[in-house]
């Protein structure tokens, strides 16, 4: 019974971590529910089972976790999510190029990134560049279409159209070994040597405590094959160098999995090159970005024993970016220098209540206040108020489960100099249902609407405008159904997950940045209206075929038909949004023997146009990449030791994601880490 | 075995649009009367970016459009930010700002003939960005962002000297054997300049400085020796001007400080210019009076209206329309009337147009 309760309790938590308190804490009023369906069938699946990944979740969710990284030759956030299906990673090249993900052809301003439950968030570009996460201290990355499964959560969870949420390593530490030191260095091609260090600590009973750090450090000059200056000799990406240093620290305290607290610190400090796109028959000026980062933000959670639950997240934060250009920059000082200082203050409160055992009520509030400041000529130095309100609700009706929210956001903006946009409000629902035909289980269908509100951000509002542009806020539609089904067995399969979502969406009153000839022009517009019509499937398996062995088989197959219908007379009319590929597959395969493993992962990527006008001179070719990596778990001197290689681009191919940013050769990586 | 067959048919898709979409020409079947001695029309699209730049060319006679034929004739790309078009003999120059070349062409076939580097350097080093080009007694003279003008042999593409000017010059022209410069000092902005270098073309040396508005940036000359520079202006400060400069006193005749249009292109007394509200006024450069209808006769629209050009033998008038400055633009010619003959499209920004003869 014991073993039952803690499956459960871990399945359900998983699932949504709303029926937490009944398990848990074994309410006598609650304890009649525990015998309810969705419970009781859960009794029949063995505890020893492997874990098998969670797909089959309300609203389409994939998870990538500590361990598979390797097997995907990731390095970055970015790395580690690109075999996902509906993702679409815009690679700029190299190692400390820019990577940005679009799901399912919305763009990466509707993709919220997470961090331990709280937004980072960017008022400036409202794009987080994925890489700047190192994967030292990342034990979880979880994306998911809409939003996350549980209801009590911060307010702006629900706000995007897509989130992707990072979970970072959190100790797990016994009084015998209170302690635990990770320490390795990553190198190879492009120069890179990156050292890091992991310090886990228990304190006591109650608390306890991780530091990481890490300095990375690159020149990333690789050889590319231009094409199109006419010339056979291969060139050189330069001005491709990083230097980077992070520092996070958290603090946790926990009295029960229903109390408990977290504080948590980052710093992150960068200094790289920004190669520019190709320019042919002459050097590019010379770019370079500077990052200081700091972020403070603590939660706390508390569910009650009457099922009154409580979260509550905090944040303060501070990003310095310093922009520079030299070399060919014919103005007065002969280089351009911009600095953009945002602070950001936040603040969430979170409450939820069981109505009735299978009934649960939340709502959720949000306060965040951002501001810009910039050495940019006349520039607004604007604040913005956000808030953010959620009412939101979960019913499980015997083998149906029902969620639904209503979101308000309200924006409000003071400047400095100039006029401020004017205030903004709307109301975006979401209807959520699932259904399990079979008593086992295995088998479930799934479907959600979802309206998302984007508000532009101060880069598309304010920069170079004197008055604030007219815009309105960007809004997306989501509809999906899908089906996910799960088997596992003793034999050689141990187990199948299969899942497949199809879905339509429209963005209206997309917001488009144009380049125009001279900066002072304006420059945003509300022009676009984009119609998708997407599918995304999943597939994930894992074998036994003999004693010590064992053997993974992934695919992930996307389909994407994203065409413009912002306008019939358009020369692009109804044609592929630029940047995104028809057909995506990503495989995945490895084979591991006691604690050696082997994996070769594949991305296949039809062609695309870098413009709207799906015309021969904008026509990118489709693409096929493939990494391999091996890991080996050793003993040395009783010292757990983990050495890996990793080769990316293995068979050495010329290809481009953005165009004029060419991307790097076979290239590989070394891994070699000791645990204390 | 379905993952196998997934990428087969990705293959074959990728494959058979490969196959599909090879760079053709594409035949338009127009109403157009070009009169007997034009060849055909080249239209410059700047790009962005990382967008290079193309040349768009359309042919009279076989009524065909070719997207890009210089990268189809010459196997190789114009390169980055192609600014400015010009035909002087029997050569057509481009000038490449951000990939430092100047391009000297077969007017007719668009046949590479020599690629002229303005480089900071050896290979490999920053662009001076050529911007605009002009002619006279077998010289180009090329404005550069480095603050100079070259002069360079139009038969040995040698450059015999880097005329100092203004920051940032922009366009220049030739009136009265003097080359008439606008400095922008664009990229100084908000602090720009709002000067016109004058340069005697027998000693290559600046002669005078004259003051215009803020940001300079277009320079053209009728047939009465009157220069005309147009102005942006600083945003929120100043506005866009038009200043006209008598070549012969080099003392400026007049400056409109409420001016809205752009640059002129000029036909007899007609100098036609594209106003801030989408239309296309007539500035008469006899009278000094501008119109106050719109030429466009047929209620033609534009979107973001580019750039202009006029036919002095057809009386034609032809616009780009840059769209969204990200996608491809468009050209329509009208009849002397202001009536649309037809439109073509081109490619991203299309900022220069030249006509060719047979």
């Amino acid at each position: 019974m014991q073993k039952t309760l803690q499956y459960d309790y871990r399945h359900l938590w998983r699932k949504s971590r709303c029926y937490v308190p009944f398990f848990v804490l074994g309410l006598m009023p609650y304890h009649v529910f525990a015998q309810l369906d969705t419970v009781k069938k859960l009794k029949e699946v063995k505890v020893s089972s492997p874990v098998v990944p969670q797909i089959q979740t309300v609203t389409p969710s994939q998870t990538v976790t500590n361990s598979d990284f390797v097997k995907y030759s990731a390095f970055t956030v970015a790395d580690a999510i690109r075999n996902f299906a509906g993702v679409n990673i815009q690679d700029y090249g190299g190692i400390g190029g820019m990577q940005t993900v679009s799901v399912r052809s919305l763009g990466a301003d509707n993709v919220e990134v997470l961090y331990n439950g709280v937004q980072m968030n960017d008022a400036q570009n409202g794009e987080i560049d994925l890489s700047k996460f190192n994967l030292i201290n990342i034990q979880q990355i979880t994306l998911f279409n809409a939003q996350p499964l549980d209801i009590c959560q911060t307010a702006r969870a629900f706000a995007a159209a897509n989130v992707l949420s990072i979970q970072t390593i959190q100790p797990k530490l016994s009084f015998e070994k209170p302690f635990k030191i990770v320490a390795g260095v990553k190198g190879g091609s492009f120069g890179l040597v990156n050292p890091y260090l992991q310090w886990q600590q228990r304190i006591n009973k109650y608390w306890s405590f991780i530091i990481n750090g890490y300095d990375e450090n690159a020149n990333g000059q690789y050889k590319y094959k231009e094409n199109a200056d006419g010339s056979d000799t291969l060139a050189t990406r330069k001005n491709t160098d990083v230097h980077t240093q992070q520092i996070d620290a958290e603090l946790y305290w926990a009295k029960s999995d229903s109390d408990k607290f977290n504080l948590q610190f980052n710093f992150y400090n960068s200094n790289r090159g920004l190669p520019s796109a190709v320019v042919l028959y002459a050097a590019p000026s010379t770019q370079r970005l500077y990052n200081r980062d700091y972020i403070i933000q603590s939660g706390y959670h508390h569910i009650a024993k009457n099922s009154f639950e409580l979260l509550l997240n905090t944040k303060l934060s501070q990003s310095f970016v310093r922009y520079t250009d030299t070399g060919g920059i014919y103005n007065a000082t002969g280089m351009i220098n911009e600095n953009y200082m945002q602070r950001e203050a936040y603040q969430s409160a979170a409450i939820a209540y069981h109505i009735l055992p299978n009934w649960k009520l939340s709502y959720s509030s949000d306060a965040d206040l951002s501001n810009l400041q910039s050495n940019a000529y006349n520039y607004a130095f604007p604040t913005r108020l956000s808030l953010f309100n959620v009412l939101a609700t979960n019913l499980s009706l015997g083998r149906w489960l029902f969620q639904g929210n209503i979101l308000n956001t309200y924006i409000d903006d003071r400047v400095k100099s100039g006029t401020a946009a004017s205030s903004k409000s709307a109301y975006t629902p979401t209807v959520i249902a699932s259904y399990h035909p079979l008593t086992t289980k295995e088998l479930e269908f799934r479907a959600f609407y979802k309206s998302t509100f984007r508000n532009p951000t101060f880069s598309e509002q304010y920069y170079y405008a004197i008055a604030p542009r007219p815009l309105k806020p960007e809004y997306t539609s989501q509809y999906d159904a899908g089906i996910a089904y799960t088997k596992t067995t003793d034999g050689v399969l141990e187990y199948l997950t299969v899942s497949a979502d199809a879905y339509y969406n429209n963005v209206k009153n997309k917001i488009i940045y144009i380049p125009a000839r001279s900066p002072e022009t304006p420059s945003v517009v509300n022009l676009g209206k984009v119609d998708i019509r997407g599918l995304d499937v999943v597939l994930k398996s894992q074998f036994k075929p003999f004693y010590n062995w064992k053997a993974t088989l992934s695919a992930n197959y996307t389909y994407q038909n994203a065409i413009d219908i912002t306008d019939p007379t358009d020369s692009y009319y109804l044609e592929q949004i630029p940047y995104t590929p028809k057909n995506t597959l990503a495989l995945n395969a490895g084979i591991m023997y006691k604690q050696f493993g082997v994996y070769y992962n594949q991305i296949l990527a039809s062609h695309r146009y870098s413009e709207s006008d799906n015309d021969p001179q904008y026509y990118l070719p489709g693409y096929s990449v493939s990494y391999a990596s091996a890991a080996y778990n050793f003993k040395l001197n009783s010292i757990p030791v983990l050495a890996s290689v990793e080769v990316n681009n293995l068979y050495n191919k010329n290809y481009v994601i953005v165009n004029g940013f060419p991307m790097p050769g076979r290239s590989f990586r070394f891994t070699f880490q000791i645990t204390i | 075995m379905k993952s196998i067959q997934l990428s087969y048919l990705l293959g074959s898709i990728a494959l058979l649009t490969a196959i599909t979409s090879c760079h053709k020409d594409k035949i338009v079947n127009n109403q157009t009367t070009p009169t007997a001695q034009r060849a055909g029309i080249y239209i410059l699209d700047q790009g962005y970016s990382s967008q290079l730049s193309a040349l768009t060319y359309y042919d009279y006679t076989t009524k065909t459009l070719t997207p890009d034929i210089f990268s189809s004739v010459n196997g190789r790309s114009l390169g980055n930010t192609a600014n400015d078009v010009e035909i002087y003999g029997s050569k057509m120059y481009i000038t490449v700002d951000k990939s430092g070349t100047v391009e000297v062409l077969n007017a007719k076939t668009a046949k590479s003939i020599k690629q002229v580097k303005f480089l900071n350097g050896d290979k490999d080093s920053t662009s001076k960005e050529p911007r605009s080009i002009a002619f006279y007694n077998g010289n180009a003279y090329i404005s550069l962002y480095n603050g100079t003008v070259a002069v360079m042999d139009t038969i040995t593409y040698t450059v015999s000297k880097y005329i100092p000017v203004g920051n940032d010059p922009e366009q220049l022209a030739v009136a009265n054997g003097k080359l008439y410069v606008a400095n922008s000092g664009g990229l100084n902005y908000p602090a720009v300049d709002s000067t016109v270098s004058v340069i005697n073309l027998s000693t290559s040396t600046v002669t005078k400085t004259i003051t215009v508005g803020p940001d300079p940036y277009a320079v053209s000359v009728d047939s009465y020796g009157n220069v005309y520079v147009a102005a942006y202006g600083v945003y929120g400060s100043s506005n866009a001007s038009l200043t006209i400069i008598n070549s012969g006193t080099d003392a400026v005749t007049s400056r409109n400080n409420s001016y809205t249009g752009g640059p002129f292109a000029i036909n007899g007394n007609n100098a036609f210019y594209i106003d801030g509200d989408g239309t296309i006024k007539i500035f008469n450069v006899k009278t000094f009076t501008a119109t106050t209808t719109n030429f466009i006769s047929d209620g033609t629209t534009f979107v973001a209206p580019f750039a202009i050009a006029t036919d002095p033998l057809s009386g034609e008038v032809f616009v780009t329309d840059a769209k969204n400055y990200s996608s491809n633009g468009l050209i329509y010619a009208f009849d002397k009337t202001g009536k649309k003959e037809y439109s073509l499209t081109t490619g991203i920004n299309p900022g220069s147009i030249i006509l060719v003869n047979k």
